[in-house]
């Protein structure tokens, strides 16, 4: 698969704060990317780069071979962007909102209300059109904000945190329709979060940390390098885990015993088969990855 | 042309749909029709009076219709800037809440946005000040009307190159604002002082000749003076029909700032048009520089 997104010794200084620190990544084509890190990492900085609105000090931006530097016009219609709060007008109505947002691409008229018509059925707000914004809920305007980032028909759809304090139902039906467009439209999704599990079903993952990468790869990998296997024992006794001599946690109605990989985790099950009778094998979670790498917890999820 | 024409549309809508910011801008012609009437008007009146020569009687609606022309053009020449200001907060507001951000990672050019902030502020102006001046309109005629069409014609152009320039001024300064703290703060100060260096608070005549010289290098000044020159040329006319003295009406020109001097020379009523124009040119100018200049979304 081709890259669209290359970006290559990326520089950014706020005065003394060196946001963005010399940062390379890849992103290709029509994959779901995840940009990791906890506030202040970067993301934020990198993002606003990438659409133009603010100035990078050094290094290169291409997105879909068009350059940042002279093509910024052509980039800008590649790229639909769902902001971390809400950016629409309050005070108008939800069609007033996205006619106006449509016509910033030169969508207007009959072609507008398809548009528009299309994704309040796909993202369920056709009830919602003449409601004003700022009555709606938090779920219902995040529902408006993805329609938005659609309505152009992006081939890059960049979500800053875009589901933080939804309810489970809204996150639901969010990630179905960018899952929709993804795959019926080979969209990429260049994805900030604070939901590990969001991450974790990501195909590339890069941790950023003080303006720099600290880890990259998929999260298979990444679970691999970072964490161990867990090996999930119920119904033991707990001298008998402790005299495994392994690092454990006890959970509500079993033990949940750490161990270095998946081979460890075979040889302690054979070596103890009276012990595992009822049992299960995990990888490590994106949680652990993350706090394994930047010694860091993401604030705001789950 | 279709962009520019529907962010034109969203900024109009923005600003009537948000009730804060419409009422704010309304309030303010309305709240200083109502203290001059109510408050200034008799002042005015007495010191019209007291400043005549005995020998000179005057009818009650040619005094009325003096003091109404006058606050009518002090009315106006404020609103026109102020009301400029308050309409346009939503180009500094976009910056807080972010929208501006979202219009700017569009292929849409700035200079169209930006474009669609001066006409969106001078259309909604414009209608806030029609309003305003009707209801000035109606206070002349109740207190003495002497206008002619020619007069009104001629009040509504003043009125627009002013609300022109007032918008132009207001998108310059509000380019540079970036909090609602700035907003609030920006909109205090253009309320309470812009009325005092146009003139139309209190006329320039009555201030030191330093402060004179300094006032006449602003733009506004000419303003307030063009407005006030056909705001009152019927009611001249009414007093050079009634035989007042030309060395009165002089008088009372230069005391009400119809004469406007810049360093000792009288400045023509088509200069004064030449002075708003130009600055008109010159402030859309320095606008368009900014937003030229400006690499980044705020």
């Amino acid at each position: 698969m081709e890259n669209i997104i290359e970006i290559k010794n990326l520089d950014k200084s706020f005065k003394e704060v060196h946001a963005v620190n010399d940062l390379s990544f890849n992103v290709k084509r029509g994959e779901l990317f995840a940009f990791l890190g906890v506030n202040g990492a970067g993301k934020s900085t990198t993002i606003s780069i990438m659409c133009g609105t603010l100035k990078k000090d050094n290094g290169s931006v291409v997105i879909d071979g068009y350059s940042a530097d002279t093509d910024m016009k052509k980039i800008t219609e590649e790229i639909g962007v769902v902001f971390q709060n809400s950016v629409l007008d309050g005070v108008l109505t939800v069609k007033d909102n996205l006619y106006s947002r449509a016509s910033l691409y030169g969508i207007t008229g009959k072609e507008a209300k398809a548009k528009i018509d299309e994704l309040s059925k796909l993202l369920d707000f056709e009830n919602l059109m003449n409601r004003t914004l700022c009555k709606l809920s938090g779920g219902q305007r995040r529902r408006i904000d993805v329609a938005r980032a659609l309505l152009h028909d992006p081939k890059i759809l960049i979500l800053d945190e875009p589901t933080t304090g939804l309810d489970p139902q809204t996150r639901k039906i969010l990630w179905q329709v960018v899952e929709d467009y993804r795959k019926s439209k080979g969209m990429t999704v260049f994805l900030t979060t604070h939901y590990m599990e969001e991450a974790a079903d990501a195909d590339y993952v890069v941790i950023l940390d003080s303006g720099k990468i600290s880890a990259e790869g998929t999260p298979l990998e990444l679970k691999n390098k970072y964490t161990g296997d867990f090996v999930t024992v119920y119904n033991a006794d707990e001298e008998r885990i402790k005299s495994l001599n392994l690092p454990y946690e006890k959970i509500r109605d079993a033990f949940r015993i750490e161990v270095k990989d998946t081979e460890a985790a075979r040889d302690l099950i054979v070596a103890h088969p009276e012990l595992f009778t009822d049992f299960e094998i995990t990888k490590g979670k994106m949680d652990d990855v993350f706090l394994a790498v930047t010694s860091k917890k993401l604030v705001g999820g789950n | 042309m279709k962009t520019f024409l529907a962010m034109t549309k969203r900024n109009i809508k923005v600003f009537f749909k948000d009730k804060g910011m419409f009422f704010a801008s309304l309030i303010t012609p309305l709240l200083l029709l109502i203290l001059y009437a109510t408050f200034l008007a008799k002042v005015y009146k007495d010191s019209f009076n007291s400043a005549l020569p005995d020998f000179i009687s005057v009818s009650e609606k040619l005094v009325n219709g003096t003091v109404a022309g006058e606050l009518f053009s002090s009315i106006l020449a404020v609103c026109c800037v102020t009301v400029a200001f308050c309409s346009n907060t939503l180009m500094a507001a976009d910056k807080v809440s972010g929208a501006r951000k979202d219009l700017f990672i569009t292929p849409v050019k700035k200079s169209v946005i930006a474009l669609s902030y001066y006409v969106g502020t001078l259309l909604t102006t414009l209608i806030v000040i029609a309003v305003a001046m009707g209801a000035c309109f109606i206070y002349i005629a109740v207190n003495g009307w002497f206008l002619t069409f020619g007069d009104v014609m001629l009040l509504i152009l003043d009125v627009f190159l002013l609300s022109l320039f007032g918008t132009a001024f207001s998108c310059i300064i509000n380019s540079f604002l970036k909090t609602q703290g700035q907003i609030s703060a920006v909109g205090t100060v253009i309320s309470a002082g812009y009325g005092f260096i146009c003139g139309a608070y209190m006329p320039i005549s009555n201030f030191g000749s330093g402060l004179q010289k300094t006032l006449s290098l602003l733009p506004g000044t000419y303003g307030t003076s063009l407005i006030r020159n056909h705001a009152l040329r019927g009611v001249f006319a009414e007093m050079t029909k009634e035989n007042f003295p030309p060395e009165v009406i002089e008088g009372i020109k230069d005391s009400v700032d119809c004469n406007i001097k810049f360093f000792g020379r009288a400045v023509s009523i088509s200069a004064m048009y030449a002075i708003i124009c130009a600055s008109i040119a010159v402030l859309i100018g320095v606008y368009v520089l900014i937003n030229v200049l400006d690499k980044k979304a705020d």
